[in-house]
């Protein structure tokens, strides 16, 4: 058991794939032997099919699974209910002959199991998106969120020009008197009207407190 | 009933995908102007449709990967429902055939933590963004909030709270329903940020120090000197 359980988090070595051995003779390990990805068998990896070394676990679903009734929903949920700190990811065969049944399959995997589901139309597409999972963490990811390292100063202009009667002009003006939104909405009447004039002053301090909650 | 946020660029692009939201599953469909088009099913998750011929087509890549940035500002869930193209005759087309730079994108999405959903058409679709709304509102996190905002200093405030970043529509509706004021809002705490706009932890506090920061006026007066001399 404890072998079981170490191999659950296996992480293969950067560039490799770890291969349950069931897959030995596949044409899914054929073809990966064309692309810069090495197989490592290992007898051990029983719940998922692949590990990935960016630490992402693949289980594949194939056309005959899905066909042949709902044993694979048992599958699912084993791989689901194994604890990792892996990614979890499902591949579906989507073929003309699942097709028909692949809505109810995604709905499964995505919402009943809140699982990642990925289609391939075949062992050989399959081999494909796993190089290319498998490639992905040497590359920069463009789609990662980068919201560090952004200037904040642009942005509290703008800010402070969606109140009433000010433009940029103004803006400017308060946010050197004022520096913050907050320092500007508690300023009084009295303080923004040497920077912005009587009526825009008001108007400004008008907007700050005048109650907007009240359901309609 | 369920909730579902429309942009108005999305009706003339889904006119099937709308007609069934509203009379096959009965979804309360409100068209708002929002900064891109897509769908917004929770206060935390957004939905954008796109093509499985736009993912694999490399001009794409850019705008694609600053529309999802753009989403993942504001949104802690954020879906992509890929569809199958149609032919115009209605027909099913010629199968697709993945290329690597499409394999590369999808995987790039995946670890970046995009969740993606896969589709035959405006039909699959429309029922997939219904799941979507169901499965948040079993998990609280569904639309709640009135949609209306009336009176022109309503409205103000809205634009302003939209005006906030990493703040989206759902989260500047509660905070025009749930403060008193804007000056309250602006002397909040974080707990009552992360109350009142049905935000994470993290957002608030963001938003919680974006409302005091300092500027350097020399920072924000550089460009309009620069664009001038």
């Amino acid at each position: 058991m404890a072998d079981k359980g170490a191999s659950l988090t296996v992480v293969p070595p950067y560039g490799h794939l770890l291969c349950a051995d069931r897959w030995r003779e596949s044409s899914l390990v054929q073809s990966l032997a064309a692309v810069p990805v090495k197989t490592i068998f290992d007898g051990d990896l029983t719940v998922a099919d692949f590990h990935l070394s960016n630490r992402t676990k693949v289980l594949y679903v194939s056309e005959c699974d899905i066909i042949a009734g709902n044993a694979y929903k048992r599958k699912l949920v084993r791989y689901r209910n194994a604890s990792s700190s892996f990614q979890k990811l499902v591949l579906v065969e989507k073929t003309r002959l699942s097709e028909q049944y692949f809505p109810t399959v995604q709905k499964f995997v995505v919402f009943d199991l809140g699982l990642s589901l990925l289609t391939v139309g075949g062992q050989t597409e399959a081999s494909q998106l796993i190089s290319q999972l498998v490639q992905s963490e040497s590359r920069e990811n463009c789609f990662r969120a980068r919201s560090a390292g952004r200037l904040w100063d642009p942005l509290v202009l703008s800010v402070v020009q969606q109140l009433p009667g000010v433009g940029r002009v103004k803006a400017l003006a308060l946010l050197k008197n004022f520096s913050s939104l907050q320092q500007i909405c508690n300023a009084a009447p009295a303080a923004l009207e040497p920077v912005v004039g009587q009526s825009v002053a008001e108007q400004i301090h008008g907007f700050f407190h005048k109650t907007t909650a009240g359901r309609p | 009933t369920v909730c579902i946020l429309v942009d108005s660029r999305c009706l003339s692009s889904a006119v099937d995908l709308m007609t069934s939201l509203r009379q096959r599953h009965g979804a309360s469909v409100h068209v708002c102007s929002l900064d891109g088009s897509y769908f917004i099913v929770s206060s935390r998750m957004a939905v954008e449709r796109h093509s499985q011929a736009a993912l694999a087509a490399a001009q794409n890549r850019k705008r694609l990967s600053e529309r999802v940035s753009a989403l993942q500002a504001s949104f802690d869930r954020v879906c992509l429902i890929v569809e199958r193209e149609r032919n115009k005759t209605g027909g099913a087309s010629r199968p697709f055939q993945p290329t690597r730079f499409y394999d590369s994108t999808v995987a790039a999405l995946v670890s970046a933590g995009v969740r993606l959903l896969w589709s035959d058409g405006e039909e699959q679709s429309a029922a997939l963004l219904v799941e979507l709304a169901r499965l948040e509102q079993r998990k609280g996190q569904g639309i709640a909030v009135p949609l209306q905002v009336k009176g022109q200093h309503r409205q103000q405030a809205l634009q302003l709270y939209l005006s906030l970043p990493s703040i989206n529509y759902i989260q500047a509706l509660n905070m025009s329903h749930n403060f008193l004021s804007v000056a309250q809002l602006i002397n909040s705490s974080v707990e009552e940020i992360q109350q009142r706009g049905r935000m994470s932890r993290s957002r608030a506090e963001e938003m919680y120090r974006f409302l005091r920061y300092s500027c350097d006026s020399f920072l924000i007066s550089t460009p309009k000197a620069a664009k001038t001399s």
